[in-house]
C-alpha cells in the first residue's frame, strides 16, 4: 500500500512540474557546432572556451526570457560530412542558434544546409552565427538572410593588414602571395593582387599550395627568393605558417611576412626569434585601450583559466552581438522566435574594449576594428611564454576597415 | 642551374628523412608482417621525450636518449599488446597498432598540450653551411640527411654481414625452423619491434627540432611514410631507400615548375581548347606537388603491387 501510494504522489508531482514548466517560457538553446575532437580541435576548443564564457555573462545579466540560456556542444570532427549531421542533430533538439568558427569550409556546409532547413521549415526557422569561417562566398555569392558573420573576412583582413603595413613602411615594392588553395587561401590571393594598384607594390608571384599536407616548405621558399619578394603576404594557419615561416628564416631569406592568423598558441613559442618584425592584421590586442581590455583579459582569464588570444576575443565579441540582439526581442511562448532575432541581430551593436562593432544589414558582414600588430620583444604581454608578443603598430577603426558589399550577394529577406 | 641543384638538394634531403622513419617500418613489416600504424606515433614520442630532456641533458644527450626511451616503449608494446594478439591474426594487429595511436596522440595533448611547443634547432647547430646564389643552406638539413645516411648503412651492415643479421632475416622467411636451431624467436621479434621503434624515435628527435613538434606531427608524417613503404615493396630497405629519395626529388622539383597539362597541348595545337576546358588542364604542377606522391603510389600499385623492390604481394 505504501508503496502504491508513494508512486501516485510522485506520478501527480510529476504532473504539476510538467505543467508548470509547460507554462514557462522554453529555454534558448544555443548549439556549438565545432571541432572538439582530433587533429584540428584545438582550435574548436578555444572556440568553445569563449562561447562559453560569454554565455556565462548573458546568463549572469538573466538569460533570455528569465531562464538561463543552455548551450549544446556538438562536435563535428572537422569536416563538412560531420557538420552536416550534427547541424541535424543539434536543430532536432531544439537549438535555436546555430554557432561555428574554424574552416571555412565547414562553414560553407553548415550555411547551406541552415539556409535549406529555413526554406523546407517556414516559422521554424534557425540561426547560423559564424564566427570565424572568413572565406569571401559566405557573405557572398552563398550569403542569405539567416547567416551572420561575426569576424571579419578576407578582404578585411588583406587591406587593413596591407595599409598598416604600408603605412609603416615595411610592405616593400615586391610582394609574394603564398596560399593555401582552398576558398580562403584563394581569397587572400586575390584580395592581394587587387590591392597592388591601389598601394603601389607589384605582386611578383602568386602561389597556392595544399592545406596543411607539406612538410617541408624549402622549394616554396627558394621561389620566393627567386621572385625577388620584400614581403609575402599569407592567409597560411597552423602549420603551414610555421614550417614556411622556419624554412624562409633557415634559408637567410630578408623577407617580412604579413599574416592573417600568427597569433594561434603555439606559433610564437614554437618559431622563436623567427617570428620577430612579422605583421599580423587581427580583431584584438591586448595593449589597445589598456584599462578596460586589461579587465577584460584578467576577467577572462579568472573565468576559463588562460588569457584570451586567437580566435577567443573576436569570438566574445559575437557573442556579445548576439547578447545585444536577445535584449531586443520579447520572449514567445516556445521560446524564442528566430525570426524577431534576425531582425534584431541585423541592427546589433556591442560596445567591445576594442571599440564598437556592428553588424551590417545588407550582407551580415560584422563591422570591427582591426589592429595591425608586430611581433616584438617590446610587447607588454607576451605569447607561450616567450619574451615576444605582439605590438600594436595601427588601430584601424571599423569604418576605416569596412569593405564593400559584394555585388555577388543578393539576399533574399522573408516578406 | 642553382635552382635546379636547390630543388635536388632539397629533395634528397627531406627524402632521407622519409627513410628514417619508413625504415623501421618496413623491417618491423619484413619480419613480422606487421603494418604497424602507431609507427608514425613513435616518430611523434621521439620528438617530445627529445624536448623533455633537451633542458636537463643538452641537445646531443637529448637525441641519443630519446631513441632509447621510445626503444623501451616499443619493446613494451611488443611484449605486453601485440604478442598477444598475434594469435588472432593481421586484422587485430592492425586494430590494436591503430587504436595505440590514437591513444598516444591522446596523451601528448593531455601532457604537452594542445599546440606546438617550443622545441628548436640548438643555436650551435643553427648557421648556414654554404651559400649558393643568394640562399642560405641551412647546416642542419644537411645534418638530417647525413644521420639517415649514417643509418641505412648501420642497417644494411647489421643485416647482412653479422649473424645477427642471418637470424633476423631467416626468422623473416622459416620463424620455426629457426626457433627450431635454437634460436629464442619471439626475442628476436621483440628486439626488431624496439630497433624500428628507436629508428623513428631518432627521426622524431632530430627532425621534431626543425619541423615543428606538435601533436598532429605523426599524423602529418604517418600517411607520407605509408606512401614510402608501399612504393618501395614492403619489407624492403632498399625499396624505402628508392621509394623516399623518389618521393622527395619529384616533389621538390615539382614545386618549382609552373608546368600545366594545357601548355604541352599547345604543341599539338589544342592550347585553346585546353584554357577553355581549364580545370585540371590548367592547374600548376606546383599547386599538384603534395599530391603527386599519391599519384605515383596509384601508378605503382597498378603496374607493380609488390613496390619497387618488394617480394611480397
Amino acid at each position: 500500500m505504501g508503496f502504491q501510494k508513494f508512486a501516485r504522489g510522485t506520478v501527480a508531482m510529476a504532473l504539476v512540474m510538467g505543467a508548470a514548466a509547460a507554462a514557462q517560457a522554453e529555454p534558448l538553446k544555443i548549439a556549438l557546432v565545432e571541432t572538439l575532437s582530433g587533429p584540428q580541435a584545438s582550435t574548436g576548443l578555444l572556440y568553445r572556451d569563449a562561447v562559453k564564457y560569454q554565455i556565462g555573462k548573458i546568463n549572469e545579466a538573466g538569460g533570455f526570457g528569465g531562464e538561463p540560456v543552455e548551450l549544446l556542444e556538438f562536435d563535428n570532427q572537422g569536416g563538412p560530412v560531420g557538420a552536416a549531421d550534427r547541424v541535424r542533430a543539434a536543430i532536432s533538439e531544439g537549438a535555436d542558434v546555430i554557432l561555428q568558427g574554424s574552416s571555412s569550409a565547414v562553414a560553407g556546409q553548415v550555411t547551406e544546409d541552415v539556409r535549406k532547413h529555413n526554406l523546407r521549415n517556414a516559422g521554424d526557422e534557425v540561426l547560423y552565427i559564424n564566427l570565424g569561417g572568413e572565406a569571401m562566398e559566405l557573405t557572398g555569392s552563398k550569403c542569405h538572410y539567416y547567416h551572420f558573420r561575426t569576424s571579419p573576412n578576407a578582404a578585411i583582413r588583406v587591406n587593413t593588414l596591407l595599409d598598416g603595413m604600408n603605412e609603416a613602411g615595411v610592405l616593400g615594392d615586391n610582394v609574394y602571395a603564398m596560399n593555401q588553395n582552398y576558398s580562403w587561401g584563394v581569397d587572400v590571393q586575390d584580395n592581394t593582387v587587387a590591392a597592388s594598384d591601389r598601394l603601389g607594390f607589384t605582386v611578383v608571384e602568386q602561389t597556392l599550395h595544399d592545406v596543411n599536407k607539406i612538410q617541408d616548405f624549402s622549394p616554396y621558399v627558394q621561389r620566393v627568393q627567386a621572385a625577388g619578394a620584400d614581403t609575402v603576404i599569407t592567409g597560411n594557419w597552423s602549420n603551414d605558417l610555421l614550417l614556411l615561416m622556419k624554412a624562409a628564416s633557415g634559408a637567410g631569406l630578408d623577407v617580412r611576412f604579413g599574416t592573417a592568423f600568427l597569433d594561434q598558441p603555439g606559433n610564437i613559442g614554437n618559431a622563436g626569434s623567427v617570428a620577430e618584425g612579422h605583421f599580423l592584421s587581427a580583431p584584438f590586442n591586448p595593449e589597445v585601450n589598456p584599462e578596460e581590455t586589461a579587465a577584460f583579459m584578467e576577467d577572462y582569464k579568472s573565468v576559463t583559466g588562460h588569457y584570451p588570444s586567437y580566435v577567443e576575443p573576436t569570438t566574445v565579441f559575437g557573442m556579445m552581438l548576439l547578447q545585444a540582439a536577445l535584449e531586443e526581442v520579447e520572449p514567445t511562448e516556445d521560446g524564442l522566435n528566430a525570426a524577431d532575432l534576425a531582425v534584431a541581430l541585423e541592427n546589433a551593436t556591442a560596445e567591445t574594449p576594442m571599440g564598437t562593432i556592428a553588424m551590417r544589414g545588407a550582407d551580415h558582414q560584422a563591422i570591427l576594428p582591426m589592429i595591425v600588430q608586430e611581433v616584438s620583444k617590446d610587447a607588454q604581454y607576451k605569447a607561450d611564454d616567450t619574451e615576444l608578443g605582439f605590438v600594436p603598430i595601427k588601430v584601424i577603426s571599423a569604418a576605416d576597415a569596412e569593405q564593400p558589399v559584394q555585388d555577388s550577394c543578393e539576399m533574399k529577406r522573408p516578406g | 642551374m642553382d635552382q635546379i641543384l636547390f630543388a635536388l638538394l632539397n629533395g634528397t634531403i627531406y627524402g632521407l628523412l622519409l627513410f628514417m622513419v619508413s625504415a623501421g617500418l618496413t623491417l618491423i613489416f619484413g619480419m613480422m608482417g606487421v603494418l604497424n600504424f602507431a609507427h608514425a606515433s613513435f616518430y611523434m614520442l621521439g620528438a617530445y621525450f627529445a624536448y623533455t630532456l633537451q633542458p636537463l641533458t643538452g641537445f646531443w644527450l637529448a637525441i641519443i636518449l630519446a631513441p632509447v626511451l621510445v626503444m623501451g616503449v616499443g619493446i613494451l608494446v611488443e611484449r605486453f599488446i601485440l604478442r598477444h594478439v598475434h594469435e588472432h591474426g593481421h586484422a587485430h594487429e592492425l586494430l590494436v597498432t591503430f587504436g595505440l595511436s590514437v591513444v598516444i596522440a591522446e596523451m601528448i595533448k593531455m601532457v604537452y598540450g594542445k599546440f606546438a611547443v617550443d622545441y628548436r634547432v640548438p643555436a650551435e647547430l643553427n648557421f648556414a653551411a654554404f651559400t649558393l646564389s643568394g640562399i642560405d643552406y641551412p647546416f642542419y638539413r644537411l645534418f638530417m640527411g647525413g644521420i639517415a645516411v649514417v643509418m641505412f648503412i648501420a642497417i644494411y651492415l647489421l643485416l647482412t654481414k653479422t649473424r645477427v643479421g642471418i637470424v633476423v632475416r631467416s626468422a623473416i622467411y622459416r620463424p620455426q625452423m629457426v626457433e627450431a636451431l635454437g634460436h629464442n624467436v619471439p626475442m628476436v621479434f621483440m628486439g626488431v619491434f624496439g630497433i624500428g621503434a628507436a629508428l623513428a624515435g631518432l627521426a622524431g628527435a632530430v627532425a621534431g627540432a626543425f619541423y615543428t613538434t606538435n601533436p598532429n606531427m605523426a599524423l602529418e608524417l604517418g600517411v607520407m611514410v605509408f606512401v614510402v613503404v608501399v612504393v618501395g615493396g614492403l619489407g624492403s630497405m632498399g625499396g624505402a631507400m628508392a621509394a623516399s629519395l623518389l618521393i622527395g626529388i619529384t616533389n621538390s622539383l615539382a614545386v618549382g615548375s609552373d608546368f600545366r597539362i594545357a601548355d604541352l597541348l599547345t604543341w599539338i595545337g589544342m592550347g585553346g581548347w585546353a584554357e577553355e576546358i581549364g580545370g585540371m588542364l590548367t592547374m600548376r604542377m606546383s599547386s599538384l606537388a603534395a599530391t603527386l606522391p599519391f599519384f605515383i603510389m596509384l601508378l605503382v600499385l597498378v603496374l607493380r603491387p609488390s613496390g619497387l623492390m618488394g617480394e611480397k604481394e
